[in-house]
């Protein structure tokens, strides 16, 4: 049953014309859910960039107490680079330290500093980043040790925040989602009572199902298609913001969770065809009832 | 053409609408089916178009068992029956043109068929003057030569007629009747539900009556009331 390309757009847009009020609103509703759903990807795929990029760095930071002697030192780097579970080591001198302290602290904080001060230190990284708290439990309150610190913690601590803040993300949006489903339903089910008379006499000629369905189905999948495309844009815009600020100084928390645009590419097409198959699925189901002869 | 066999069609909470009923109509046939309000003439129409299901027997158009057609089937199945109504059923915002050309359009013809065949029936019911009116700017009468003209632009097999003269005058109805007489000669089969007794008695033709779903009458050259 060939439909004309010609009927499809005259019928559409004229259904899209009618119920304008009722688009935006489905469009608008499609655009909102669809932007938590790709920000929420794009979230997911940086926090998997922040916490590899830590596992594959430095896993355990033994502080050595100001006051350590040379003798000490060369003791402890030796002790802790022979435990099979550790790759490699590399010293860092009180200066490295206070400087990368300077750097971490608020301006206020860091007064209090001086290099005479600052614990220089070793860092390590492991072939098992879950074997940190072994160290830490063999070189805590050893001689000219001042403490161990494993930014194991906060990556679980970061990696249970981003989980919640993405359930919650994804749970809102699932809702959202749904509730564009039903605005598209709505808005197709009242373009078709609008032509209920058309549709009837187009029954009535011997019109096959399809033929009636594929306009409403089109105008569908042009509000679901519309609303992915401002979502689109919401995405790549938040991207282009993080990667703004990742790249300067200040925030490099979000350095790390930089991701490639290649990844913002997939998701941007995995919300236009979220949003499409919303449009489809929300106006077939609309249809439907008036189609049942 | 037409073949009921033993149909029955009955409705939620009980009532029978058709009771097993069996008629042949031939092909060419010009009938009118008659009978009170809620005698079964407009089910008796539903069931052929196949809004309905017989609940018993078999219905047979062209020799098909249109019962058991598939969903998918059921357009073609309509695109040989050409249906008009009491009420018209045009469309209030499409010109007389246009409302034909809709009943082609919609089944997927071409333009330039369209372009040729619509104003050809246009011409055949006598409208070719007013292609461009809305059907609000037209008389009752004209209104209903747009519908059959719309119900015929197909060339059915069948014409239904579903009180088609319900809303018009008794002059302007003799006009549509000349027009359905006009298109039964082309060979198409021409089944009119009506209560008009005027007409029926004037035209003498074959008058199937039914009575609370029961066929009760089956005359070759029938009259609307009992008698001759």
């Amino acid at each position: 049953m060939p439909v004309s390309f010609d009927y499809l757009a005259r019928e559409t847009a004229s259904n899209l014309w009618r119920n304008r009020l009722m688009t935006i609103a489905a469009i608008l509703t499609v655009a909102v859910s669809l932007s938590l759903v790709g920000t929420s990807l794009l979230l997911r795929q940086g926090v998997a960039h922040a916490t590899t990029q830590w596992q594959h760095g430095v896993n355990v930071e033994l502080f050595l107490k100001p006051s350590v002697s040379d003798a000490q030192r060369h003791s402890i780097t030796q002790q802790v680079t022979q435990l099979p579970y550790v790759q490699s080591c590399l010293y860092r001198s009180k200066l490295y330290d206070y400087n990368e302290a300077k750097h971490l602290l608020s301006p206020d904080e860091a007064q209090s500093l001086s290099v005479g001060t600052t614990p220089s230190s070793l860092r390590c990284v492991l072939n098992n980043p879950s074997e940190a708290q072994a160290i830490a439990k063999q070189f805590n309150g050893y001689p000219g040790v001042r403490n161990v610190a494993s930014p194991i913690q906060a990556i679980k601590t970061m990696e249970s925040v981003t989980r919640v803040l993405q359930v919650v993300f994804l749970a809102l949006a699932l809702i959202l989602l749904l509730s564009a489903s039903v605005l598209i339903l709505n808005t197709i089910r009242l373009a078709i009572f609008a032509r209920r008379r058309e549709v009837s006499v187009m029954k009535l000629v011997g019109a096959t199902n399809w033929f009636i369905r594929v306009p409403f189905m089109f105008e569908g999948v042009i509000q679901g298609a519309a609303g992915a495309a401002v979502a689109a844009a919401v995405v790549v815009g938040v991207h282009l913001v993080l990667d703004a600020l990742g790249n300067s100084k200040t925030a490099n928390i979000l350095y790390t969770m930089r991701v490639s645009t290649h990844e913002v590419i997939t998701t941007t097409l995995v919300v236009l065809l979220v949003g499409v198959l919303i449009g489809s699925i929300g106006s077939a189901l609309g249809i439907r009832r008036f189609l049942d002869t | 053409m037409i073949s009921f066999e033993n149909v029955t069609k009955d409705y939620k909470g009980g009532t029978v609408a058709i009771r097993d009923m069996s008629l042949e109509i031939d092909k060419g046939e010009f009938v009118f089916l008659v009978g009170s309000s809620g005698s079964g003439k407009t089910t008796f129409i539903r069931l052929l178009l196949r809004e309905e299901v017989p609940n018993h027997g078999r219905i047979l158009v062209a020799g098909r068992d249109i019962a058991n057609l598939s969903q998918w089937r059921i357009p073609y199945l309509r695109r040989n029956i050409g249906c008009v109504f009491q009420d018209f059923r045009l469309l209030p915002n499409k010109n007389v043109f246009e409302n034909v050309a809709f009943a082609l359009e919609v089944i997927g013809r071409p333009k330039h068929v369209i372009a040729s065949q619509v104003p050809q029936i246009l011409d055949l019911v006598g409208l070719s003057k007013k292609r461009d009116s809305l059907p609000g700017e037209l008389s009752g009468g004209e209104q209903q030569r747009v519908a059959v003209a719309r119900a015929f632009v197909n060339r059915p097999l069948i014409l239904l007629a579903d009180e088609p003269t319900g809303n018009l005058d008794p002059t302007t109805s003799q006009g549509i009747m000349r027009l359905l007489e006009r298109i039964n000669k082309t060979g198409t089969t021409v089944v009119i539900a009506t209560h008009d007794s005027g007409i029926v008695d004037q035209m003498r033709r074959r008058v199937i009556e039914l009575d609370h779903g029961t066929l009760v009458r089956d005359q070759a050259r029938g009259v609307y009331g009992y008698g001759t």
